[in-house]
């Protein structure tokens, strides 16, 4: 046997010695990368249909409400009613949206590769929760503020009416931002059950559609009390009681007003409690079921 | 019963997420049940249950689930390629399907709904809407199993027929009506057993013609488009 003659040469691999990003930073990609999702940025034009067939519909929605108010001087409905309005777009757009977030990774088994990474098992599903809650409430936000702008432009009392416009429309982006975040959590657990798309989106709808009647049956009902505590079978009727309790008069007009206060009667506290009760328990859940699909 | 037939029914109910249509026919039933229980009037709780649980959630829902589910699915994980290179025609691949897709539609729909109108007015309703469902669900079957075959988001592309052209614009613009098949089992049950509960603008003439043109013309669509299938990966 002959001696090796084979030479190992230095071609000068290097590792990596610089600095490394930490927590914050695969956080922050995370969530960037998931709110990109959301409205099909970075994807391919199928991804971008439906997401943007929804914000083309708000966005027409909101214009044409200016427009009649700028033209006709009538207040089709105020900021934090758009959002009472739009709740059918908002389930659809749930659809879309958390499916995307969470049952793609599912599917495709790349949870391993993230949580492979300095990142502790909570940071992903809060990151696309954030992401989510993000997405939906600009798309509640946004029009609200195409309507502002309209109004701000045509109001006829100088600044005055444009400083009165901004406090209308302050409590409307936060009424937003509570559909977002009520809506966000319980679309993006229901999504993360299965890695399906199709079932996911069907899954949500169906959890958002199915509540809904049950309100309107209960709301019939012979006891006032369970009347008045109906709102809280269903995510849309439930958000729109903590509205009605902290908003008031901005979310309900003129003769309505007399009838909504009899809606939710003197519960609304018992509402407020159950809408953060409800988001920290899908929370909970999100996070246990993260725990579990990790260790796998 | 055919083997494709078989296993689309294996393939819908293998598995355990088939449990998660249970809870809507299930509330359905408990709603009818509780409101005749307490004595409201059926003219109050009739509608809001039969109509806007039964007809306008169950119905569509159960049908986009199973509808896509029997097709969608297959074409989802690729193995409907196992069923395409068999010496099949197109026609024999798409009936049975269809076929279980209406049948687990209709049982799944049908027992609650016939529970809530005899409880709401009367045996003849129950039947009725026993009826009209069956033939909703066959309708809308046919349209979701063409779907999944026309475009790679089939449940999306349904959901917005219907939340958006049934549920939204059904509210606002009323000629959109003519094109709802929630419409036409509402026309179809009423004519069959007048309550006074259902309450439609859409003809009982426009209603059966349609919901006939929608089931045939959606299969022949589906039996076309299988045809000229070609298999894609998954949509980025």
């Amino acid at each position: 046997m002959s001696e090796p003659t084979g030479v190992i040469h230095d071609i000068g691999y290097q590792r990596y010695t610089g600095p490394r990003l930490g927590r914050r930073q695969v956080f922050g990609a995370l969530y960037l990368h998931g709110l990109r999702t959301a409205f099909g940025l970075g994807r391919s034009a199928k991804a971008k249909i439906f997401p943007w067939l929804v914000v083309a519909i708000v966005t027409v929605v909101a214009a044409g409400v200016t427009a009649i108010r700028s033209q006709i001087g009538e207040v089709v409905m105020t900021y934090a009613q758009f959002a009472d309005n739009m709740s059918w777009l908002v389930i659809f757009f749930a659809a879309v949206v958390a499916p995307e977030l969470v049952s793609r990774d599912l599917r495709s088994g790349v949870l391993p590769l993230y949580f492979s990474r300095p990142l502790p098992r909570s940071d992903y599903p809060l990151a696309k929760l954030l992401a989510m809650v993000t997405a939906l409430w600009l798309l509640l936000g946004a029009p609200q503020l195409v309507m502002f702008l309209g109004a701000a432009f045509t109001t006829g009392d100088g600044m005055n009416g444009v400083w009165n416009e901004l406090l209308d429309l302050l409590p409307g982006l936060l009424y937003a931002g509570l559909w977002a975040v009520v809506f966000a959590s319980i679309g993006l657990l229901v999504a993360s059950l299965t890695g399906k798309r199709a079932f996911a989106a069907g899954g949500i709808v169906a959890v958002f559609l199915m509540t809904t009647p049950i309100v309107g049956t209960l709301s019939i009902m012979p006891s006032q009390t369970l009347n008045e505590l109906a709102g809280l079978a269903s995510p849309s009727t439930l958000v729109q009681g903590v509205g009605v309790w902290s908003l008031g008069d901005l979310l309900i007009t003129g003769d309505a007003a007399e009838a909504s206060h009899s809606l939710i009667g003197d519960f609304g506290p018992v509402y407020a409690l159950a809408a953060v009760l409800l988001v920290a328990g899908c929370i909970t859940l999100l996070l246990a079921r993260y725990r579990k699909v990790a260790t796998r | 019963m055919s083997t494709v037939s078989w296993i689309t029914a294996r393939g819908l109910f293998g598995r355990r997420r088939f449990l998660m249509l249970f809870p809507l026919p299930v509330v359905l039933v408990l709603l009818a049940v509780l409101s005749r229980s307490l004595g409201v009037d059926p003219g109050a709780w009739g509608p809001p249950v039969l109509v806007g649980l039964g007809l306008a959630v169950v119905l569509p829902v159960v049908a986009l689930i199973v509808g896509t589910g029997v097709l969608g699915a297959e074409i989802d994980d690729g193995t409907v390629v196992h069923i395409l290179t068999k010496p099949l025609p197109r026609w024999q691949i798409v009936l049975p399907k269809l076929a279980v897709a209406t049948g687990v539609t209709a049982v799944t729909v049908a027992v609650p709904i016939y529970v809530a109108g005899v409880l709401a007015h009367s045996v003849r309703l129950g039947l009725a809407l026993v009826v009209a469902a069956c033939l909703g669900a066959l309708a809308y079957s046919a349209l979701f199993l063409a779907l999944s075959l026309v475009t790679r988001r089939p449940v999306l592309l349904g959901l917005v027929y219907v939340l958006i052209w049934e549920g939204l614009l059904g509210n606002f613009v009323s000629g959109t009506k003519v094109l709802s098949i929630q419409q036409y089992v509402i026309a179809l049950a009423d004519r069959l057993a007048p309550s006074g509960l259902l309450e439609t603008t859409v003809s009982v003439p426009v209603a059966a013609v349609m919901t006939a043109l929608f089931s045939v013309g959606f299969t022949v669509l589906a039996i076309d488009r299988l045809r000229s299938f070609s298999v894609a990966g998954e949509t980025s």
